[in-house]
């Protein structure tokens, strides 16, 4: 393994991606992110732009409203990137979501509009899952690679 | 002869030193405030079960997270202007290496011997944070304009408190030449110069780092990443690496200007070492205790506090030279 | 100027020890998990022995993350936890206490199709004597029987417990349409109207 692949494990920068829903998920995941779980441990940071991340977290079910922004924020990430979606809204739906008939309001899970490598569900899911998922998700991105 | 040879040797060996402490210092600054804020930041020794994933320790964080940033794609703009977008990180990065040449570290005085040498090594510093203020302009978003502008008024001011103590201990020392100044002996007089023209430093310093107070250019709660905002990979990361060659020149410079003269003999390394963690210490201390200022009472601040400390360092400076 | 000071003590005060758990790693299992409580709804668990398949927890469940299919004669009662509240209505629902919510909550799965992410039971279903279409678990079909027996009025016990009887192997669509072959019709109930 090169000094490359290895610091693409070693300093994964997280985004986090509120969609919609009820807030229960974020507050998890800050809780994840705060000094009780202090996940700056293994070199992960939550960083303020789209364009410095590694990792896009989002959490929450996706409104009809917010179909573009969520596509363009998954674009202005770089590659190699990893999507992991925290909760069950973000996984399938949960309570929002209707095949048929259509909701008039909100798309569902995130996974229709982006490809998703992990799914941490959970309503809201404990941060210990929240960073477990996180762990599955660096794996990932360690065998991803840039793009040339 | 062996003389030219040795400076060009210590050039070359001077940049991978550099960034190396660099490295270990930016590392310091994320784990003592870590640790201030009672938890464990970038483990030193990871445990046991997780090293084979990852790794043995983590003192080389930031390189890492500079690494990482050189294997990612690199995002430009369509609006942005695309040759200034692309070049002001590098252009920052080299002045930014261009000035520690000028600083002496133990053992290696580089070219801190040249004639005016303390004039341009505080030009290249600032023509370092320049480019930090171009690039992103260039970007074309709004959050980056915004956090450029915010950078501009504090560097107006932060450069006034660095210029008013860097050069009353050239006054007080009669020399711009900065081997002169940190070969020259301590007395009484320059120990209290260095209380207040060090404290003076240490505030231009925040501003020139954006440690706490005075980090408002890059506030990620109001305006994303502010300059930073539209950087990714490559660019991001040549940024990342021209702020830990920053913070090695500054520290580098507080201890040849203010702390003479253990910047000078390879024998003093120790105690430039532990110097320079103490200057550090200082910075996560500050960093810690403070809040962010908004620009409007950090400008006012350095108006009410730094200038008037400045100014009292020229009469400090002053009377040295009329007395001593 | 004084504020800072007393800040910076007490920050110092707990300086030497840092609040955070070793999550990922077990080297100190004693601080690996924050407060687990008690009652704590993770993913739920389904025993196989006791669930009989009625359908209870489908149509009490919220999310719609509970499904109920028969395929090749076998009944699977599924919850699909990526719309799973983990509101433990079903515990509340099911009259067999089959479900129990548990205190697991480490879920992370790669795609949808992970056997991780869905709490599965097969369950045996009846093939109906006539016809052969399967229609019922062993086990419904008996508790439906015990439960017939707490409830019934007395007069017609002793009748409905034989006809139950003689039903017993055959589909909802062949018991109708054996009746009254079988003795089994509710023609001969009609006598009851007057009492």
């Amino acid at each position: 393994m090169g000094i490359m692949d290895k610091a693409r494990i070693y300093s994964p920068w997280l985004y986090h991606l509120h969609c919609g829903g009820c807030n229960g998920c974020d507050i998890e995941t800050l809780a994840a992110l705060a000094p009780r779980f202090d996940v700056e441990r293994f070199g992960i940071q939550l960083v303020p732009s789209p364009r410095h991340a590694d990792i896009l977290l989002t959490t929450g079910c996706v409104p009809k409203q917010f179909i573009p922004m969520v596509k363009r924020v998954y674009e202005q990430v770089p590659e190699p990137k990893v999507v992991v979606a925290v909760g069950s809204c973000a996984c399938g739906g949960s309570l929002f979501y209707d095949d048929a008939p259509e909701n008039y309001a909100i798309l569902g899970h995130p996974d229709l509009l982006i490809p998703v490598d992990v799914y941490v569900p959970g309503c809201a899911p404990k941060p210990e899952a929240i960073i477990n998922g996180v762990v599955q998700g660096i794996l990932k991105l360690a065998e991803k690679r840039a793009k040339k | 002869m062996v003389d030219l040879i040795y400076t060009v040797v210590s050039l070359i060996v001077i940049v991978p030193l550099a960034l190396f402490l660099g490295v270990i210092y930016s590392y310091l600054l994320r784990k003592l405030s870590a640790r201030f804020q009672w938890r464990v930041g970038p483990m030193f020794r990871m445990y046991g079960d997780l090293k084979p994933l990852l790794g043995t320790t983590r003192l080389l964080q930031p390189l890492y997270d500079i690494l990482k940033l050189y294997g990612k794609e690199t995002v430009v703009p369509d609006v942005s202007r695309r040759r200034l977008f692309v070049y002001s990180p590098y252009l920052s990065l080299i002045f930014a290496v261009a000035a520690i040449f000028f600083i002496p570290f133990p053992g290696m005085p580089l070219l801190s011997g040249v004639p005016y040498s303390l004039i341009i090594a505080s030009y290249l510093l600032i023509a370092s944070i320049l480019f930090t203020i171009l690039g992103p302009v260039a970007s074309g978003s709004p959050w980056a304009a915004i956090g450029a502008r915010r950078e501009v008024e504090l560097f107006l001011v932060s450069e006034l408190g660095f210029v008013l103590s860097v050069f009353a201990v050239a006054i007080a020392r009669q020399s711009l030449v900065i081997w002169d100044i940190s070969s020259g002996g301590q007395s009484v007089y320059f120990a209290l110069l260095t209380v207040t023209a060090g404290a003076l430093m240490l505030v231009a310093m925040l501003g020139k780092l954006h440690i706490k107070p005075f980090d408002m250019p890059e506030a990620e709660a109001e305006i994303v990443a502010g300059p930073y905002t539209e950087y990714s990979g490559k660019l991001l990361g040549t940024y990342y690496l021209t702020k830990v060659f920053l913070l090695y020149g500054l520290v580098a410079l507080f201890i040849s200007l203010f702390l003479p003269p253990i910047a000078t003999d390879v024998l003093w390394l120790p105690l430039y070492i532990v110097a320079a963690v103490v200057l550090v210490f200082l910075l996560t201390a500050v960093q810690v205790l403070n809040p962010r200022y908004r620009i409007r009472n950090a400008i006012n601040w350095y108006l009410k506090v730094a200038i008037p400390l400045g100014v009292l360092n020229f009469v400090i400076a002053l009377a040295i030279w009329l007395v001593v | 100027m004084s504020t800072e000071i007393k800040i910076l003590k007490q920050v110092l005060s707990k300086y030497s020890k840092p609040m955070t758990l070793t999550y990922p790693s077990a080297v100190a299992p004693e601080r690996r998990y924050s407060q687990i409580p008690e009652g704590l709804r993770g993913i739920p668990e389904r025993d196989k022995d006791k669930c009989i398949g009625c359908r209870a927890c489908y149509f009490v469940c919220s999310g719609r993350a509970t499904s109920i299919y028969d395929k090749d004669a076998k009944r699977t009662v599924e919850i699909f936890l990526f719309r799973c509240t983990f509101c433990a209505h079903c515990q509340e629902a099911c009259p067999e206490e089959a479900i129990k919510m548990t205190n697991k909550f480490e879920i992370a799965v790669p795609n949808r199709e992970d056997p991780a992410a869905r709490v599965l039971t097969e369950l045996d279903l009846l093939k109906c004597k006539n016809c052969g279409t399967p229609y019922a678990t062993r086990k419904l079909a008996d508790r439906t029987y015990e439960r017939l027996m707490e409830k019934i009025d007395p007069i017609v016990k002793e009748t409905v417990s034989s006809d139950y009887k003689k039903l017993d192997g055959y589909c909802p669509d062949c018991r109708r349409a054996y009746g009254v072959d079988l003795d089994t019709h509710t023609k001969k109930y009609v006598w009851l109207e007057g009492v």
